[in-house]
């Protein structure tokens, strides 16, 4: 299991920068500071609960509890986070999409077409040559 | 009407759908990017954006239009925390990436003024356009013939920055180093200003860059990652299909 704490102490390093994008707006600080022990371990079944250190950031303390089967993480659980969204109200979410290529019906294109090579292949050079 | 001219480097298509139209309507315009290109260009020894970098010019010297751009640049600087930067170290300044969509925005404006009401103007791919819809395609950013995405514009502008073209033209501000991390990112916003500014800007920050991006005022955003993933923000106007 001693391999098992630095890969977590990894992970939450790994999610710091996360909170840092954050405005520094509204920061409330929560008592979620608890003074957590070091990395604990416990093991039920074939799973093996490990919680990793409390790491302290600059927006407050962030703390990660993984469940390994065997080598694997099966599921990672935050014990402790900053009360701090990762992204403001104002802030659209984003959605995700997989790229798909498409022709349709249209006026101009929007693109990186700054060379004049480029545009002679481009298809804003077709709808220029439409009369 | 449909002229095309190439100024400033890239090709400059404009479309004035408006009924007699002729192609004498659209001389304001291109009179004014030619102007543009003669006075900001720092390719040309003898610019104002060229004298300014030899220290030839004092700061109460410089023009009313150059010092508007100078602000505008100052203002994406700090709001990318340094990305965007037109003063590299070791490298003159370069207002380019700032000086396109203002000019090509003002470019539209100089039309609109005189009475033209649907007009489409593509700079180098990046467009300005009054009384839509208009129908904008997003170019996929791995095939030259195809489109990613198309979004219906009545009144604003579309501005994309990708590398796959001139290659690794866009530096990231903070590091001297080419920005990555993305392969195009287009911006949807009320003016071309804006709209190229917050592409350029953002496209230089690499991924962070297209979060920043949808949390600018009035910006939608479409942006495809080096993974080949498409993030867009819920208020991107995308065309219905036809």
């Amino acid at each position: 299991m001693n391999r098992a704490i630095p890969a977590l102490i990894l992970s939450a390093a790994a999610l710091v920068p996360v909170w840092r994008y954050a405005p520094p707006t509204a920061t409330t600080s929560t008592a979620t500071a608890e003074p957590a022990p070091s990395a604990s371990t416990s093991t039920s079944g074939d799973s093996t609960v490990v919680s990793g250190p409390t790491i302290d950031t600059e927006k407050g303390p962030v703390q990660v509890q993984a469940t390994f089967k065997g080598e694997k993480i099966t599921a990672v659980k935050m014990l402790q986070q900053p009360n701090h969204p990762q992204t403001e109200a104002a802030v659209p979410k984003l959605i995700e999409e997989t790229l798909e290529a498409q022709s349709a019906d249209i006026d101009t294109v929007s693109g990186a077409t700054i060379t004049s090579g480029a545009y002679r292949k481009s298809l804003q050079a077709v709808l220029d040559a439409k009369v | 009407m449909r002229r095309v001219e190439h100024i400033m480097g890239f090709p400059i298509s404009l479309l004035i759908e408006d009924e007699g139209t002729t192609a004498e309507a659209a001389e304001p315009a291109f009179d004014w990017l030619r102007q543009v290109d003669a006075r900001f260009s720092p390719f040309r020894a003898d610019s104002e954006v060229s004298r300014l970098d030899r220290g030839e010019l004092a700061p109460h010297e410089l023009s009313p239009d150059l010092a508007e751009v100078l602000d505008l640049c100052e203002e994406y600087r700090v709001a990318t925390g340094g990305a965007f930067d037109v003063r590299l170290p070791g490298r003159g300044l370069d207002p380019c990436a700032m000086v396109k969509g203002w000019a090509v925005q003002r470019a539209a404006d100089l039309l609109t003024e005189r009475g033209a009401r649907r007009l489409c103007l593509n700079a180098g791919g990046d467009v300005a356009v009054t009384g839509g819809p208009w129908r904008v395609g997003v170019r996929h950013p791995e095939r030259a013939d195809r489109l990613c995405a198309v979004l219906e514009v009545g009144e604003g502008a579309v501005a994309t920055s990708a590398r796959y073209e001139r290659g690794d033209h866009i530096l990231d501000g903070r590091t001297g180093r080419p920005a990555t991390g993305l392969l195009s990112l287009t911006v949807v916003a009320a003016s071309l200003t804006e709209a190229d500014a917050t592409a350029t800007a953002a496209f230089a920050m690499g991924v962070e860059g297209v979060e920043w991006a949808a949390s600018r005022e009035g910006c939608e955003v479409f942006a495809v990652s080096a993974d080949g993933k498409v993030h867009r923000t819920p208020g991107l106007p995308v065309a219905t299909t036809t």
